[in-house]
């Protein structure tokens, strides 16, 4: 394949990594079999060596973005010093796919480096609507919205999220990220069905699919999941893939780590381990097809 | 009910400072309390701007031992939280914080050292930006010489101290620290940090090429830089200390 090619290829349905900082070089050094990576484009909007490290990946590997810093949800609008730095690295890198949160970060200008909770009603749809159109418009293309991990509820949210998010797709035309590590530990934290919450969201709106580790901890006696991203993809998350493959079809996979980063070889194994469960799952569904 | 702006006024300040008493009654609890539930999201913040910082100061974090530094850097992000998402960019105040926050008054050469590290950090991770050549030297006009101002590349960096920040900085990097005493009356530093070819150079200046280029880098036009450096040494190469700076690359643009 021709890099020419590999620049207009849409992302594969396939389970590519996250890529993080400390192995920029032994990707450049080795070019590792993965199917496609992607990266915060808040770590490469500095436009140092780094940017320039990833341009080089670029040419021979597809990318997706996947923002962490927009903050969709802020009642205050978007940033437009940040959404015009994330145009100039969509320019630049012409990614298969981006990406950002239903959740928010900024208020007051003061940016809280974390994916805050939405109270779901009215009108924090109307402000996210207007955000995603705002985002879409500046980079003038469709984006995904990820579903984050809840750890709280406000008393006044009125719509269940999957309701939420396929109300924010028939708005504004955007796409879903659906992250089912986050379906799972939201599920257990704020009590619901995973599986139900996966039934929910309207199947063709999703684009990508995030898989990534958390861990247990307790409060009062009872458990609380921490979507941290530090270690490998629990067995209930796996089981729910199947699940959300059958639901969605084939859709482009990523395997997320940020905490304790591995070696680039486990995280190529937990990818691997998708596409496998993937083939599975969608052979069978075609098998039930036919049948 | 409130809007969603005062709701995100009120849950940034129960995040910063940890007051909750205006967002508590919008927060539903049940097995679990909403202060429990609001604490991840607490520690979430805190935990990766302070992991921020760890990362950028590490020999700061090794002179004040980790919890001192864990506390200074709490107190900053309280004072100072960031305003981009670009968080190459935070930690920038937090020299001048050190500077101006008591509880390290005894530690004097500690800013410096602080200042020592985001130079190097911000060296590290500053845009790529194509630099001049000599060449483009030699195509300015007689008349627009004097007036001229020369901008330096982002990576590029001047500190003057009165402390060994230099030693005291090695002593304490990762991987290299050493509890050898240091002398603080052994003297100060006038250091330079640049990254060429990708990697960061540290290096001492001598007296008058640092006082040149400070001035030049705080925009001073290249006639009043010239007579200040030679009103400190007559002998200064003008001609050669010109053309080093074209010569080293960290000249990238030019203006009068």
């Amino acid at each position: 394949m021709t890099s020419t090619m590999r620049h207009s290829a849409p992302i594969p349905a396939r389970a590519g990594l996250g890529l993080r900082g400390p192995h920029l070089a032994e990707v450049l050094a080795t070019r590792p079999a993965v199917a496609w990576f992607e990266v915060h484009p808040e770590n490469y909007m500095g436009e140092g060596p780094a940017l320039a490290a990833l341009e080089r990946i670029r040419r021979d590997y597809c990318l997706s973005l996947h923002g962490v810093g927009l903050s969709l949800g802020s009642a205050e609008g978007i940033d437009r010093a940040h959404l015009a730095r994330l145009r100039r690295l969509v320019e630049r890198l012409e990614p298969g796919l981006i990406s950002e949160h239903l959740s928010w970060s900024v208020s007051g200008g003061i940016y809280l480096n974390d994916l805050l909770p939405l109270p779901l009603e009215e009108e924090s749809l109307a402000i996210v609507a207007r955000n995603v159109e705002t985002m879409q418009e500046a980079l003038g293309r469709r984006v995904l919205v990820e579903n984050p991990s809840a750890y709280l509820r406000f008393r006044h949210t009125t719509i269940p999220e999957p309701e939420f998010l396929a109300a924010l797709v028939h708005r504004t035309g955007c796409g879903l990220l659906c992250d089912v590590n986050n379906a799972y530990v939201s599920a257990v934290n704020l009590g619901g069905d995973p599986r139900a919450y996966l039934h929910a969201l309207p199947p063709f709106a999703v684009g990508e699919i995030h898989l990534a580790g958390h861990f247990r901890t307790e409060r009062q006696g009872r458990t609380l999941l921490i979507d941290d991203h530090g270690s490998q993809v629990s067995e209930p998350v796996w089981e729910l893939y199947a699940e959300a493959l059958g639901r969605f079809g084939a859709v482009p996979t990523l395997i997320e780590w940020d905490r304790e980063l591995p070696s680039l070889d486990l995280l190529m194994r937990e990818a691997a381990r998708a596409d496998g469960i993937a083939r599975r799952a969608l052979d069978g569904a075609d098998r039930a097809r036919v049948a | 009910m409130p809007g969603l702006r005062e709701l995100q006024r009120d849950f940034r300040a129960a995040l910063l400072t940890g007051e909750a008493s205006a967002l508590a009654p919008f927060l539903l609890g049940d097995d679990i309390r909403w202060e429990s539930r609001l604490d991840i999201h607490r520690n979430n913040v805190r935990g990766t701007l302070s992991t921020v910082l760890v990362e950028c100061f590490p020999a700061v974090r090794r002179i004040v031992d980790a919890r001192f530094f864990d506390y200074a850097a709490d107190a900053f992000l309280r004072a100072r939280p960031p305003v981009s998402p670009c968080l190459h960019d935070y930690g920038a105040d937090f020299p001048d914080f050190l500077a101006n926050f008591a509880p390290c008054h005894d530690l004097p050469y500690l800013p410096d050292v602080a200042w020592l590290e985001w130079l190097l950090h911000r060296a590290a991770v500053a845009a790529e930006t194509p630099f001049l050549g000599t060449a483009s030297l030699a195509a300015v006009t007689v008349e627009r010489t004097p007036v001229l101002r020369l901008h330096f590349h982002p990576a590029f960096g001047l500190l003057q101290s009165p402390w060994p920040v230099e030693h005291i900085w090695e002593a304490n990097r990762p991987g290299q620290e050493s509890d050898a005493p240091i002398d603080l009356g052994s003297g100060g530093v006038r250091l330079e940090v640049m990254r060429r070819d990708g990697s960061v150079r540290l290096r001492s200046l001598d007296a008058p090429t640092f006082a040149f280029r400070r001035a030049l880098h705080e925009g001073v036009a290249l006639e009043a830089a010239a007579s200040a450096v030679l009103a400190l040494d007559p002998d200064f190469d003008l001609a050669a200390g010109l053309s080093a700076l074209f010569g080293e690359g960290l000249v990238t643009e030019l203006s009068t």
